[in-house]
């Protein structure tokens, strides 16, 4: 029953310390410098924003969006309160959508209207946009 | 995009100029014209001109790393397209493999980046950067693939300007070199010393091609390249943050310090950079 006792007590507290260990050894312990690509990868998505706003003052674009009687810079304005998730799920999407296809120009249009006229619940193509009305 | 492998048969290097030439008065008979307005969806000049592109004789297969060696000799490199093709070439397949083009320029210690449009075709050349094409020659069923360099372009007189591996240059209409350009699924490279930034490309891509830089080991490369890019986007910390990696490879701890501190300061919060530089000053 001591016995018993004791080695539970052990492989418990073995357990917790390894736990620790493992946690910490993520922020702490880190023996060599952080590569730039990971960096680059994981923090690149402020400029897939400022990517999607470059294609919102493309001529083409822009001319969509006034003809649907929608001011562009409601547009940018509506952009800019997207979270980055959302941004990158919207590339993840056109990305997909793409691949294998030569007319990636008209794509890109098609998406950044539609991401848009969602916004102002004319459609419903992304699921994560918000209805403002 | 295709992993094909270009360039001709060794014993029809005669062929080959009179075969590209036939195919071209065959594709040019029935090309729809080149539709300027519909194609570029960015201002471009009526014409450019990159000045001063050698022209190199290929060798037998040799269109790949000529092209290479073309572009990197305008930069004063005095690399030959031997030189590039004990990087690139692949004797097996008879050609050089797209991804080993970017993959030879990097090591050569340049930048790589590639291209896919008009927009950013043009706005290269504009800008006095040569860029590379892929391209096949033939049709469809009947592939020519090669590799020429652009380095110029006029609307007016209706023609592209290729360094083409041949003792002249070669001078194509739009519509032609469109074809030619499309069964190459629209591929370009643009390859620069690392101070100087490519026209077209955003910033996370020629972040990318910079972090290339460092995976290949070419670290001064990649710090020159950072440092460029730290001039062009100020206020952006990832720059730094290579640098300062990319020092820290080289030995040169206190200018890792440096560049680490100084991403740091635009970006306080990032543990990447606290990370690092904690780990440089632990070394110093």
């Amino acid at each position: 029953m001591g016995i018993l006792n004791l080695t539970k007590r052990g492989v418990a507290i073995a357990l917790s310390a390894q736990l620790v260990l493992a946690t910490q050894a993520v922020t702490m312990a880190q023996a060599e410098m952080l590569g730039t690509e990971a960096a680059i990868n994981k923090y690149a998505q402020h400029s897939d924003r400022s990517f999607l706003m470059g294609e919102l003052q493309r001529e083409d674009v822009r001319a969509e969006i006034v003809a649907l009687g929608v001011d562009p810079a409601e547009a940018e304005a509506r952009l800019a309160a997207l979270s980055d998730a959302e941004v990158a799920s919207i590339l993840a999407q056109m990305e997909k959508d793409n691949a294998g296809a030569d007319i990636i120009g008209i794509l890109f249009t098609v998406f950044i209207v539609l991401l848009v006229t969602d916004i102002l619940c004319l459609t419903r193509f992304f699921n994560f946009t918000r209805c403002v009305r | 995009m295709p992993d094909a492998v270009l360039q001709l048969h060794p014993l029809r290097a005669l062929i080959y100029r009179l075969f590209c030439l036939l195919a071209l008065g065959w594709l040019a008979g029935c090309a729809v014209p080149f539709d300027r307005d519909a194609r570029l969806s960015v201002d471009v000049p009526t014409r450019a001109f990159v000045p001063d592109v050698p022209l190199i004789e290929q060798e037998a297969f040799f269109c790949g790393p000529a092209s290479l060696a073309m572009v990197m000799q305008w930069a004063g490199s005095d690399v030959t397209q031997d030189d590039i093709a004990a990087l690139a070439f692949s004797p097996g397949a008879g050609g050089t493999y797209l991804a080993d083009m970017i993959g030879s320029a990097r090591r050569s210690g340049q930048l790589a980046m590639t291209l896919h449009n008009y927009d950013d075709l043009l706005a290269e050349i504009a800008a006095g950067h040569p860029v590379i094409v892929f391209q096949n020659l033939g049709l469809g069923f009947a592939p020519v693939w090669h590799y020429g360099v652009v380095t110029a372009y006029d609307f007016d007189r209706d023609a592209v300007f290729l360094n083409s591996g041949q003792q002249d240059q070669m001078v194509m209409p739009f519509a032609l070199f469109d074809r030619t350009w499309a069964r190459g699924d629209y591929w370009g490279l643009v390859v620069l010393p690392p101070d100087r930034l490519p026209a077209s490309g955003s910033e996370i891509e020629i972040l990318q091609a910079a972090a290339a830089l460092e995976r290949v080991d070419a670290f001064a490369a990649a710090a020159v390249l950072y440092q460029t890019g730290a001039a062009r986007w100020p206020d952006s910390w990832l720059w730094y943050f290579g640098l300062g990696n990319a020092r820290y490879a080289q030995g040169d701890l206190r200018g890792a310090r440096q560049a680490l501190s100084r991403a740091r300061s635009i970006a306080p919060d990032v543990p990447e950079v606290r990370a690092n530089l904690a780990q440089v000053r632990s070394e110093l």
